[in-house]
């Protein structure tokens, strides 16, 4: 059953799928190196300036407990991504 | 190489005291459960750090714990992407754009939120696959772990060890609900991390300390260069190229994972506040960071002091470093996390599939057959039922459905099937006000179909095993399937759209309201 789906992809879809995806594949190839942690830690980095720069502050802590910086989920934003951005940055 | 790993008595006992510890507890949180929403939300009572403890155990199963150890010593750190880049960013997006969604409008799943933002066909189709997914999971993971780990692992009979961890599971999640499910898994994340960070201290003593683990993994040769990159280049031959796991895995797979399972939602769901239901993401997203220190450094310290193990045994890794490493007693405690591990992931599945079933399937069907809403007494013991029947059928079928070659990726592939379309009609549906019903039905079933085309259709992308890229490319076909579907057809009236679209519920304080006070349609 398997074989038989995969076999009618083939000839149905690859033909029209085929040239969408190997240029795009092709310039992947092409990327430099560094373009990897680029992105991983620009990933992380536009999720902590997102949350801690553009979102509404009154959104963001809807419901605290009571008013203090340790309960500022901004901060808890920043506190739990930093790890991850040194970790991506050591390991590149 | 020894087959089996030995325990001591004193293990045993560890092990035994352990799960007869995690009954109790589940069993005395029965008191706390006289609705429904005390058996499926836990009441709305959960404070952040509950969740944030629960969402890791119910996101880590035994075998994880075992597989990503085993993937750190055949491809090196690249494996720790899953519980880093597929893990904290999803987990920041879901925190303040999904969850607050979802706690406000005081549902009970996914599929009932879109079938609020949606109409009633998108939930049940939605509902239905999310059932039939978990249901050969909660299989899988119960045959996978008393096989494939306890038996091969430990000796022990697979079919005892079953028994035992489904009586066990079953009893506590039957008796306790979600209460009992989060409370358990608090105190298994604890035993996770004594057991697991013992075996990392252990394992980088032995190899020297980290420096001299990089030093001599480097000079076995150059098939080990990449050991120590965590994003490997787009032609790599491994399956973790870095534009599938940024794109795949962190921009879609990860944030479908994060805000449309089930599993995972459910606790943000029980929380006591929209704080504590976005704190306890956050703080979870911290907690999983150090998953992989636990499994995959000690992963790649058995490359230096098991080398025999070779690729194809690459699973035994972590099982090895055990039984090199851990003295009597230590040893029955990493077992015991293992034990711990595998319990609380069949018990989140197993409450999560109950509250799908109850509330998108029986509860649907019952709406388009013009029977009323279930009563609550009879949702509590309709629940309570549905979760005694899983359990039975799932331990009885779990040989049969699981006893095959390449399950495990089998599963993941299949997750990888629905999730890309999941997420694009999940987003589109809160931030795009002109999405329609017609939209998002068209975008589901469609990306859904297209996902099996990618999947089926060889050559088309670089890896082997392309999931990420399956997950990927069929999040952007369903955006695009369900953006033109939508503007073809009939904007829905204002009236249904009232707090239901991001941009407004932000910014405007009787928008938030409206969202409180929406009922079901």
């Amino acid at each position: 059953m398997e074989e038989i789906f995969q076999s009618v992809c083939k000839t149905v879809f690859y033909p029209v799928l085929s040239p969408l995806f190997t240029p795009i594949d092709h310039a992947l190839r092409l990327l430099p190196d560094g373009a990897a942690s680029v992105c991983g830690v620009g990933l992380f980095v536009t999720a902590m300036a997102w949350v801690g720069l553009f979102l509404n502050k009154d959104y963001v802590n809807r419901g605290r407990p009571y008013k203090s910086i340790w309960t500022d989920l901004r901060l808890w934003t920043v506190i739990s991504m930093t790890p991850h951005v040194i970790v991506y940055f050591y390991f590149r | 190489m020894e087959q089996y790993i030995g325990l001591h008595f004193i293990d045993v006992i560890i092990i035994f005291v352990y799960m007869a510890g995690s009954l109790l507890l589940g069993v005395y949180c029965t008191r706390f459960v006289g609705s429904a929403e005390d058996f499926f939300i836990a009441g709305k009572a959960l404070p952040f750090w509950a969740i944030g403890f629960s969402i890791v155990t119910s996101d880590i199963g035994a075998t994880d714990l075992v597989a990503v150890g085993g993937a750190a010593y055949k491809h090196g750190v690249s494996a720790a992407n899953f519980d880093w880049m597929g893990s904290m960013p999803a987990m920041v997006i879901a925190a303040f754009v999904f969850v607050p969604y979802f706690w406000r409008s005081g549902v009970f799943t996914i599929p009932e939120f879109l079938g609020r933002r949606y109409n009633t066909a998108v939930q049940f189709i939605n509902g239905l696959i999310w059932a039939v997914v978990l249901f050969f999971m909660l299989a899988i993971m119960q045959w996978l772990s008393a096989d494939k780990l306890m038996g091969t692992v430990l000796g022990w009979n697979p079919y005892l060890t079953l028994w035992i961890t489904a009586g066990i599971t079953g009893i506590y999640t039957f008796s306790g609900g979600l209460t009992a499910v989060v409370f358990t898994d608090v105190v298994q994340l604890i035993v996770m991390y004594v057991g697991g960070f013992g075996l990392l201290a252990l394992s980088l003593w032995e190899v020297g300390g980290w420096s001299a683990l990089q030093e001599k993994i480097l000079a076995m040769g150059p098939q080990y260069k990449d050991h120590f990159t965590l994003l490997l280049p787009h032609d790599t031959t491994g399956p973790f190229p870095w534009t599938g796991i940024v794109f795949g895995l962190g921009l879609v797979m990860a944030v479908a994972y994060m805000s449309g399972n089930q599993v995972i939602v459910q606790r943000t769901l029980g929380a006591r506040s929209e704080w504590d239901a976005k704190g306890g993401m956050l703080f979870g997203g911290l907690l999983k960071a150090f998953i992989p220190l636990m499994v995959a450094l000690p992963g790649l310290c058995a490359i230096i002091l098991v080398p025999q193990l070779g690729a194809e045994n690459a699973d035994r890794a972590v099982p090895e470093m055990i039984r090199l490493l851990m003295p009597a007693g230590l040893r029955g405690l990493m077992f015991a996390a293992l034990f711990a591990a595998m319990m609380s992931h069949i018990s989140a599945t197993l409450n999560s599939t109950t509250t799908i079933f109850i509330t998108d399937i029986i509860g649907q069907l019952r709406n388009w057959f013009g029977k009323a809403p279930l009563a609550e007494k009879t949702a509590l013991g309709m629940g309570r039922v549905i979760t005694a029947a899983l359990i039975i059928s799932t331990a009885l079928l779990a040989e049969p459905i699981a006893n095959r070659e390449q399950i495990y990726v089998f599963m993941q592939t299949i997750l990888s099937l629905f999730q890309g379309p999941l997420l694009a009609i999940l987003l589109l549906g809160i931030v795009w006000r002109r999405a329609t019903g017609y939209g998002g039905l068209a975008g589901l079933v469609l990306g859904v179909a297209f996902c099996f085309v990618l999947k089926y259709t060889p050559g088309l992308f670089p890896s082997e095993e392309p999931f990420l890229f399956v997950a990927w490319w069929s999040f952007v076909f369903a955006l695009i399937v369900t953006v033109v579907v939508s503007l073809l057809t009939k904007p829905e009236p204002e009236e249904k759209l009232r707090g239901m679209v991001w941009s407004s519920v932000v910014l405007d304080e009787d928008a938030q309201e409206a969202l409180k006070e929406r009922v079901a349609p």
